[in-house]
Parts: C-alpha cells; structure tokens; sequence
C-alpha cells in the first residue's frame, strides 16, 4: 500500500465525492489494491487514470513497446518528445503524476516474453487489464490468472467500437447495492421483539398526541394481528385483500366530537405502506442459490471467507433464524414521537445484533472446526480471521449477496465450447446488433493470424481488403458451425476503421473499464458478466455471456 | 497528429473538426475530460470558460489539477496542463461566468459548436438561450454518481434546454425552518441561516428567529405571540430585527447566545400554543445543563460519528470562536461565506443543526451526512465523467458530419438495464410549440396576489431566479409604455419597494419583458389572486395549452392548483427528463439533489430506442456510501 502523504483529513476531502459510494471500506480496499495494465496504448492509460484518480494502491504496466508517432496522436499520457522511448515508462511516469498517493511501476517487456520467463509474474496483482492482446498470448494470460482466480478485464478500442470482457472464475459480493430493496420489517413474521413492544402499545387508551404519533409499523402490525384472526392466520395476500386491510386502517383513525376524523399521519403512512411493507419474508433465490452451491455445502480449511460465512449463515437460516436470513435492523423514517420511534429502532436493531451473534458464534466454530487460526475480532483483523464489522456488513447484506461466475475465455475460445446459440442469434438478428462487431473483433484477429496486419491499415488497402477480411469471417463462422454471413457494410465499415484507436472511444471505454475494475477491488456492485460491445457511432451497448 | 483518423473521420469530416471553433463551458469534472478529448481527436480552436478556482475534492476526478494549482483558476490550469501534452493547439480560456454580459450573442456567433460541462441550472438555461440566440447546436450534458446524460440541442430542431418544464428548486415555507421543523434538513436549512445571520451577509429571508406570521396561528394566538414578543424583547434585550448586532455586542458569548436561540427562542415558541396541538412540542435546552454524554460507537471516525448534544455543543462554542476571530480579520463590514468545504464553517452548521434536531426530536445527523445536505453534494467520480465526455465527443463528431438528425439523447444506467445496455440512447424531441424560451412567441402566467407583491420581488425571484433571465427590463403593456424594471442601473431601483397594484398592474395586465443579452422577450400575464397554496408567494404556469383560458383564469384566481409547481407528492411521481446536474453548489436545498437523482426520465418509443428505466430514490440511496442513509443523486 502507498504511504500516505497528505494527512487523513486531506484524503477524506480529497476523496469526499466518492467516498459517498463506496464508503471508507471500499477505499480502503482500493488502496490496497495492485492493477496491472498490460499495453499503455490510449484506452489503457485512460483507464489506469481512471483508477489512479479514486487513489488505488499501486499500478504496474507491461508494455515492450516504443512511443511512436501515432500514439502521441491519441494518447494522453505520451508527449511528442517521447517518441522512440519506452512506452512503459513514459506512461507510468505522466500518470504517476496524477496522484501522490499512487505507486506506479513499469516492466518494459511484452506479455509474451513476461509470460515465457516468469508466468508467476502476474499473480501477485489484484486484477489484470490486458489491451489488444493477440488471441495466443490472450489465452496464455488468460489460463494463467484462472488457475490463480485473478480476474483478467479484456479491453480494446477498434474505430467506433469498444469491446471488454471480464474472465474471472469467481467473484463473490456482499455489498452489491440492489436498485430497490424492500425493508426488511418481518411483518409477516413478527420476531418476539417486535411482538412485546407492540402488545405492550394500547392504541385505545392513549392519549390524542401519542395516538396520533404511534409509529405505522405499530399500526400494521396491530391491524395485521386483527386481520390474521378472521383469516386463518394469513397475511393480506392481494390486491383485494390488501384494500380490505387499508379500509381496516382507516377506520381506526380517531375521530373528533363531531364524528369528523382527525389528520393522523401516521395512519395515512400506515395505508400508503400496506403494500411495501406487507411482504412475504424470504430467501431470494439468489441467496439459496449460494446456500446449494458445492462451495458452500463443501466447506474445506481454504474456503474462502465468504464461502464459510455462507454456510454459517445457511446454518443460521435452518436453526436459530427459523427459515429466515437475520434481521437487516434498519427501519424507514416515519411520523413518530422521538421516544417510540427510538424504542421502536432499538427492537429492531436488538434483534438483528441477536442474529449476528448467532451467526458470529458459527463462524467461530467452523473456523475452529476446520483447523484455522482462532478468529480475533478486532479490526484491523489478522491474516485468516474475520473481523466484527466484516460479520455485520455481511448480515446487514445477506439478502443481496451475489456471485459471478465467468465462462473462461478458453471456454469461448474453444471451437467446441464457444456459445455457438447466442453468436447465431446475434448473426440472424436484424440490422445495428452491437454484437455483429463482437464476430467482426474476431475476424480482424483472423485477418491479422494470416497477413501479419490489421485490414484497411492504410487508406488505399480498405477496398482490396474487404473480400480478404470476408473470407476470414467465413472461415471463423464455419468453424463455429454456423452458416450465417456478415453483412458486407459491416465489413467495409471494419476495413475502414483500420485498427485505428479513435480518442473519445478510449475515453468512453476507459470510464467503462475503470468503473468495472472500481466494482471488482471494493466487491461492490455486480461486475459485467462478461462481454460489453459499445457502437460509438449509435451510442449504443449490449452485454451478453460469451 | 490525429492523422490515424483519417479513414475513420471520413472525407470533409477531418477537415470540418479541425477548422471549427469549439466552445467549452465549465472545466470541471467533464470539462477537463472533454478538454482532453477534443484535442486528442483533432480538434485545433477551443476557448474554454469557468469562473470557478480548483478544490481539494475536484481532484478525485478532474485529472489535469494536482494540488499545487488549488485555488487556482480552473480554466486557466486546465487550458496550460492541455497546452503541456499538446502544443499544437489554440486554447483561449477565460476565468469568468459565462453570463457576464462580455459574453453577447456575437460572441457566440463565432463557434462552430458549443459544449456545455455545467453544474448548474441557471447557467445552462443562460447557455441555451445565447446558442438559441445565437443559432449554435449545444451539446448538452450531465453526470451524478454512476448516471449520466448526453443531448443536443438546435434551434427550431429539438426541443430546447427549458422546452419541458424541470420540478422547481425545492424550497421550504420559512415558518417550516423557523418555528415547525419535522426533518434534519429543516433544521441543516436553519443552521445555514444562523450562520449567515451570525456572520455573513444579511438576508431578510433567513431569518432565523420564531415567525409570529405563522399562518397556523389564529388570529388570536398571534396576537398573544406578539404580545409575549414585547415582553421578551425587554427582559432578554433582543433586536429581534439583528440577531447579528445583538450578537456581535455580546462578543459572540457562546453560552448567550446558546441559551438564546435554544432556550428562549423556543420558550416562545412554545408560547404559540396552537403550533404543538399535533405536533410534539420542542424542548429547550440550557447551555449549562445539557443531557449526560452516553457515550456511542467513540472508535467511528470523527466525521461519521453521531456526535452527542453535549460535544455539539462544545463544537459550537469552539466554532463560535473561531469564526469571530476570521470575521474580524475581515474589517469593518466584512462577512464570512459559508463553505463546505471550510472545516470550521461545516462544523458549526453540523453542530447548530443537531442541537436543534434534539430540541425538536428529529433524528440527528453525524457531519458527513450533514456536509452532503447542506453543501447540496452530489458525488462525483472519474469514470462517469470519462464515458459522458466520450459520449459527448461521438455526438459532435455527428454534428460535423451534418448528422445532427441522427443525434440522440443518451442516458448512462447505473448497471445494464433488463434488457442488457447500459446506455440508453433516444431520438431528440422536437421543440415545445407551447416552450416559454423557445416559441417564436413565448408567454407565461405569474400568478400572484398584486397588492402584496413587490416589483422587486417580481424582478429577483421570478424574472431572475425562476425564469432565467439575467438583466431584465420590464414595460407595462398598457399602451402608455410605462417601464417598472430596467436593466441601466439606477433607473428603477425606487420600484423595487413598491407593490405591482401601485403600478395599476391587476388581474390580467400583460408585462413585457426583455432580457437585452439573452435576445429573449417575454410576455408575462399577471392573474391576481388573494392567497397561494403553501405560502407561496408566487406561481408559474407554464404550457398554458392544457388549461382552457378562461377556466384557467378562474383555477388561478380561485387559488386552485395550477399544474406548473403544484403539490410536492404530484412531482415525484412526474416522469420528467432534466439534465442531470454535474455536481455540487445548486441551490440552497439538499433536497433538490434529491429531486435531481430521483429523475424518472420521459419514456420515448422509436424503433431503435427502448423505453428508459425508471431511478428510484432508493437506486441512489442505495449507491450512497454503506448503508448510510445519505441522500444522493447522483
């Protein structure tokens, strides 16, 4: 990790606006995070910037070129006078500048050579970039980071088209932010906490103000206990149902000595919640997924951390939790008096520390079980522990945890294996699929395989180079076994393009890729799995699984 | 350089990019992306405009500062680090507003296109204007958090900037901050004000003392009010009018004026009855004894912690200090500027604003939470900025190839939507016929009550703040041409104190107004009403076509609802689609941000676009740091 040199309350304002993300914990993760870029060509040393800004650990790029003309053209990073020097360390010495904070160290060597004098070279890095690798040296990378489950992001910028792909083989996350999530009130299910506190509330001997101030989770709950009698036992289950309840609601709310209702808020909230708040408790099937998984059903003394907290939470659903993931202990503002409301957060907040208890006693004893290191729950925790916090986070969490599972770029390499059904898809579908450009990517790789050069590299070669580059395709599409064609605008469009790397595509790509690489080191938010094509003419994207 | 470009930029195209003149206005976070994006793709002549100087927190993203250009002039940092990699190039840069009348309409004129890289409403309004003015394509554009937003706009083409009316700038009824507040931002909102009050500039809308024209209060209880305010006067000594005066003879005492404004100020509070009928009353607290610290969660660091009421306290007095000894450095009749990025500023504004949190039962805030209400903070990162300036290039690009047919408004998604794209790309609109900007004929309806409206108040708050223009002049359209507003200065300012009535402006009178800069006349129809809903002092309506006029007349004098800024709840659920804001200082309301991230955004169906997805307020909660409950937008 970088020392530090501004002090921490420099950092806090420096990071300020990203900090309110992803958090102190997602920075902390960034900044102990090691990015490799392999290949500092325009897109690469946008991306790196892009990471080196939020303040990541430290970069190393691989690079065995030399600046030429044309990369100072579109690169950023590289000046005019430094053409002829190593492109490694002209780019790492411009980007270091954009942070103090940030190590940056270069190896002016191509993959190629790297991977052939030291294929360990790579796993000591958090997360590898690779741009414009040719297929061969792509799939040795790519086999390398798979064995050592070290995610590998894809990228290139080919005229108006971006492509990335992310291969990683695992890539589990606990916080990853779910657009809408429901609060997690158990109103179905009411644990004994919430049951006392709201028991223990006579709605008909208070006082107008505390009537009027009783929190609508109370109502709801008291109403729902109403409705269970009359109905075997069972929430509103519709629309109808719901209504019903509703109705139920409102002809509680008191009335003045001319029999006119008063205003009650928290009645009117009560009504408007019914139908958020009124919710079947249970485990996503995201989550049941994780809890079937082999990794999880299969804990071993290398389990990763997440895997083990996986089975004790499993373990938990099926004995203390009774069915059901502990308490996320967090509820809604709403109209209340200070008093109840805090009562009402503490009945909620004692239920959820119960759970995570539970769960951290189980995490204790598999630990122990397996022959780990005794779990020391402090933070900054000791190697092989897991910490308190890491605990909460994850409990708070355990309805949105989430798992990737790239197919390996081998996989959709491989004649046999490669997603023959979703490529022919894309070929039959009508015209402007991004994904046309995904079967174009690879055809230049074809075309380059055999004349040593991208097609249309200069101008007067875009015409003949059309029927060439269409043969190529047809020999890839054949041995896909497919027996489609690609559009000959496409391919003139391709030739025309001539391998060049436009900026504003490497810029659009280098925000993309950054952002995924963002996701990946703080474990927040759910990476792309695990192609993107980008059509910079149409302003359009599309994400598939290859 | 860009010569690799050659076939993809196609015939005419490389030529038309490098001979044309670009316009960029704001260096900011897409500003200096979109700096370097024209330059590395051929573009040579580019003036850039910013009047703002660079911070500590831009340089998470805006990567041509470093630390040794803080406080320096955006533009001109950002034009010599562009300069430093690319020689070659024509950067003129201005440190400026771009609504300085220096920037006319042939100012504009002279650019082949204009990008905009704002972070403000009343700017990019003023933009749009100048280039509709002017007859300049705009590439407008906007990011917040992981959300983005790219469009284009042309004259008599697509619908323009203001063509769709935005939700207003959320504000709150001053007897809300000052006697009833219900939530932390009320009570964030107020502290801002003391804060002014105490040692910035004065402004008679901030008032932070109980307002005893309260409309709850019935006649009766506000007589009692103002009784029992005589009697406070004398005993505490209070100019109720200068809080400053007051406290500036005190010195500034902290436990003064601590027991001031959170004792006696809301001993009388209490004293209007009526208020705390339904409402839990609020208790006032004294300086010397205050709750026992129960002491939380003390390992959190300082700024995510819930302070105490206790250490508030001590925060306040400590600030109080302070701020005294920087507002003397200033001289006579100097004044502080609330900054949130000033450490000692945020904290007396975090510190002020729980104690009245406590006062008044609303949950209390840790200064994190705070800093981002009240510095209206939208976050900001690197990557969101690189794809929209991309985007905004590719756009351009279109544009100079005599496509903007084909342009399209982009929305940047957070993840890929259900249907796996991130970006969601949308034909442009065509103008609003009915656009109060942008019709050959723009006309508006003010409603307001003529006998208590004030010329000036019709001046700074609708012409200015709320319809955009920046030097107004205003004629009576009476046929005896009488003019109540003029931009010379000195000319009308005798007006300012007067009521519309005085003027014989009534129910009905048409206004004609001028913006001489923006080349934008107004005509503005008064309807008169007695009383507005929410104590609002005036209304908007906009697209008069959906009212039938004379029934319109009749809603507006009713006092019903008219359907421009109407109920809150109602807006929130409108699907509009306002540009996103880049970030930072807005208005004064945090809330606005929220109201700016929660953006629904219009649906469109053509053949090559798809229906939008709809952002949630919780989306963005949700992105917000943890499970902190900040309030973002992006």
């Amino acid at each position: 990790m970088a020392e530090t040199k501004g002090s921490g309350l420099d950092k806090n304002n420096k990071y300020d606006r990203q900090l309110r993300l992803w958090g102190d914990h997602g920075q902390s993760a960034l900044e102990a995070a090691r990015v490799c870029l392999i290949n500092a060509t325009a897109t690469g040393t946008e991306i790196l910037k892009n990471v080196i800004l939020p303040g990541i650990g430290s970069f190393t790029i691989v690079d065995g070129h030399k600046v030429r003309g044309e990369d100072v053209g579109n690169n950023f990073f590289l000046l005019a006078d430094s053409i002829g020097k190593s492109r490694a360390q002209v780019a790492t010495e411009l980007l270091g500048e954009l942070n103090d904070d940030v190590t940056g160290n270069f190896v002016e060597e191509s993959v190629e050579t790297l991977l052939e004098s030291n294929p360990d070279y790579f796993s000591t890095f958090s997360v590898v970039v690779a741009i414009n690798l040719h297929e061969k040296a792509l799939l040795q990378l790519g086999g390398v980071l798979w064995e050592k489950n070290i995610p590998l992001l894809v990228c290139r910028c080919y005229g108006f088209i971006g492509y990335l792909r992310l291969a990683v083989r695992e890539h589990t996350i606990v916080e990853s932010h779910p657009d809408s999530a429901l609060e997690d009130l158990r109103l179905d299910r009411p644990f004994p906490g919430l049951q006392t506190f709201c028991d223990s509330l006579n709605m008909e001997t208070m006082t107008k103000k505390e009537h009027g101030h009783t929190p609508w989770l109370v109502l709801l709950y008291k109403y729902v206990q109403e409705w269970k009698k009359t109905h075997d036992g069972q929430i509103p289950k519709n629309y109808k149902e719901k209504n019903m309840l509703k109705e139920m609601i409102r002809k509680g709310i008191r009335q003045n000595e001319e029999g006119v209702p008063e205003l009650e808020e928290n009645f009117d909230e009560a009504v408007t919640h019914v139908n958020s708040a009124l919710v079947t408790t249970r485990i996503p099937s995201e989550v049941q997924a994780l809890f079937d998984d082999p990794c999880c059903t299969n804990i071993n003394s290398e389990s990763k951390t997440f895997w083990i907290l996986c089975r004790a939470l499993h373990d938990f659903v099926h004995n203390e939790g009774n069915g059901d993931l502990p308490l996320r202990g967090t509820i809604p503002d709403m109209t209340s008096d200070s008093e109840r409301y805090i009562q009402l957060q503490n009945v909620y907040r004692e239920q959820a520390a119960t759970d995570m208890t539970a769960i951290r006693n189980r995490v204790h004893a598999l630990l122990q079980s397996l022959g780990r290191d005794e779990p020391v729950f402090v933070d900054p925790k000791p190697c092989g522990a897991v910490s308190d916090n890491e605990i909460k986070t994850f409990c708070r969490n355990a309805a949105f945890l989430r798992l990737v599972r790239c197919r390996s770029l081998a996989e959709e390499y491989g004649t046999n294996t490669v997603n023959k059904d979703e490529l022919n898809m894309h070929l039959e579908s009508e015209e402007g699929d991004d994904l046309l450009f995904y079967i174009l990517l690879r055809g230049v790789d074809r075309f380059y395989d055999e004349y040593n050069r991208y097609p249309g590299r200069d101008n007067s070669d875009v015409e003949p180079d059309i029927p060439k580059l269409k043969t190529c395709l047809t020999k890839l599409l054949h041995d896909w076994g497919l027996s489609g064609t690609v559009k000959e605008d496409y391919i003139h469009e391709m030739c025309r393009y001539g391998a060049s790397e436009v900026h504003s595509i490497a810029s659009y790509m280098g925000g993309v890729v950054a952002q995924e690489v963002i996701k990946i080191l703080t474990t927040q938010f759910v990476p792309i799995n695990n192609t993107y094509v980008y059509n910079g003419f149409l302003q359009t994207s599309t994400t598939v699984q290859l | 350089m860009a010569a690799t470009l050659k076939g993809v930029l196609q015939g005419s195209l490389a030529d038309n990019v490098k001979n044309s003149k670009i316009l960029v206005v704001g260096a900011g976070g897409i500003g200096c992306e979109v700096l370097k994006d024209l330059v590395l793709t051929g573009f040579k002549t580019i003036e850039v405009i910013d009047l703002d100087t660079i911070d500590v927190s831009n340089l998470n993203r805006q990567f041509l500062f470093r630390k040794e250009h803080v406080k320096k002039s955006k533009s001109q940092v950002a034009r010599e680090s562009v300069l430093k990699f690319n020689p070659d190039v024509d950067i003129k840069a201005y440190h400026d507003s771009v609504m300085s009348p220096d920037y006319d309409v042939n100012f504009f004129k002279q650019f082949t296109l204009v990008l905009n890289a704002l972070d403000n409403r009343a700017a990019r309004n003023h933009v749009n204007r100048m280039c509709l003015a002017a007859d300049i394509p705009l590439v407008e554009s906007g990011t917040a958090g992981y959300l983005g937003q790219v469009t284009v706009i042309k004259k008599g083409l697509t619908e323009c900037y203001e063509c769709q009316p935005k939700p207003p700038q959320k504000t709150f009824p001053g007897c809300t901050i000052r006697n009833t507040p219900s939530e932390p931002i009320h009570c964030v909102v107020w502290a801002k004000h003391l804060f002014n009050q105490l040692f910035g500039e004065d402004d008679p809308d901030q008032d932070v003392s109980p307002d005893t024209e309260d409309p709850e209060l019935t006649a009766e209880a506000g007589q009692s009010a103002l009784q029992s305010e005589a009697k406070t006067d004398e005993i505490g000594g209070i100019e109720r009018k200068s809080t400053r005066v007051w406290a500036m003879n005190t010195g500034y005492d902290p436990e003064k004026l601590f027991n001031k404004l959170f004792r006696d100020d809301i001993k009388y509070l209490l004293s209007m009855e009526t208020l705390w009928k339904k409402r839990r009353p609020p208790q006032p607290l004294n300086m010397t004894q205050l709750p026992s610290d129960t002491d939380g969660n003390s390992s959190a660091i300082r700024d995510q912690r819930q302070w105490s009421v206790k250490e508030c306290a001590n925060v306040f007095s400590d600030c109080l200090g302070q701020l005294k000894k920087e507002l003397a450095t200033q001289g006579d009749g100097g004044m502080l500027v609330w900054d949130k990025d000033d450490e000692t500023a945020l904290d007396f504004v975090a510190s002020v604003a729980n104690i009245r949190a406590h006062i008044f039962g609303i949950a209390m805030k840790t200064r994190f939470d705070i800093k981002s209400m009240a510095g209206n903070i939208i976050p900001a990162i690197a990557t969101t900025n690189a794809i929209i300036a991309g985007l905004i290039i590719m756009e351009a690009i279109k544009i100079l190839s005599g496509k903007i047919k084909s342009c399209k408004t982009v929305y940047l998604n957070r993840v890929p939507n259900d249907r796996n794209r991130l970006l969601v790309p949308c034909t442009l609109d065509p103008p609003n016929p009915k656009c109060y900007v942008c019709a050959p004929k723009p006309e508006v309806t003010v409603v307001v009550n003529c006998t208590r409206f004030k010329v000036g108040a019709l001046q700074d708050k609708v012409l200015k703040s709320y319809l955009g223009m920046v030097a107004p002049d205003v004629e009576i359209d009476d046929g005896k041409g009488t003019i109540i507003i003029s931009s010379e200065e000195g000319e009308t300012e005798e007006n300012n104190d007067k009521f519309l009535s005085d003027f014989g402006i009534r129910n009905g009178t048409r206004l004609k107004c001028d913006d001489f800069l923006q080349v934008y006349s107004l005509v503005v129809t008064i309807a008169h009403v007695e009383k507005l809903e929410e104590e609002k002092e005036f209304e908007v309506v906009g697209d008069l076509s959906e009212l039938q006029p004379q029934e319109e007349q009749q809603q507006a004098a009713n006092g019903s609802k008219p359907h421009n800024g109407g109920d809150k709840a109602d807006e929130k659920e409108e699907e509009d689609d306002l540009m996103l804001i880049e970030e930072e200082e807005f208005e004064e309301e945090q809330q606005r941000m929220e109201e700016e991230t929660r953006t629904t955004r219009k649906r469109k169906a053509s053949s090559e676009t798809e229906p939008t997805t709809k952002r949630s307020k919780t989306a963005e909660a949700q992105a917000a740091a943890g499970d902190n409950d900040v309030i973002e937008i992006s």
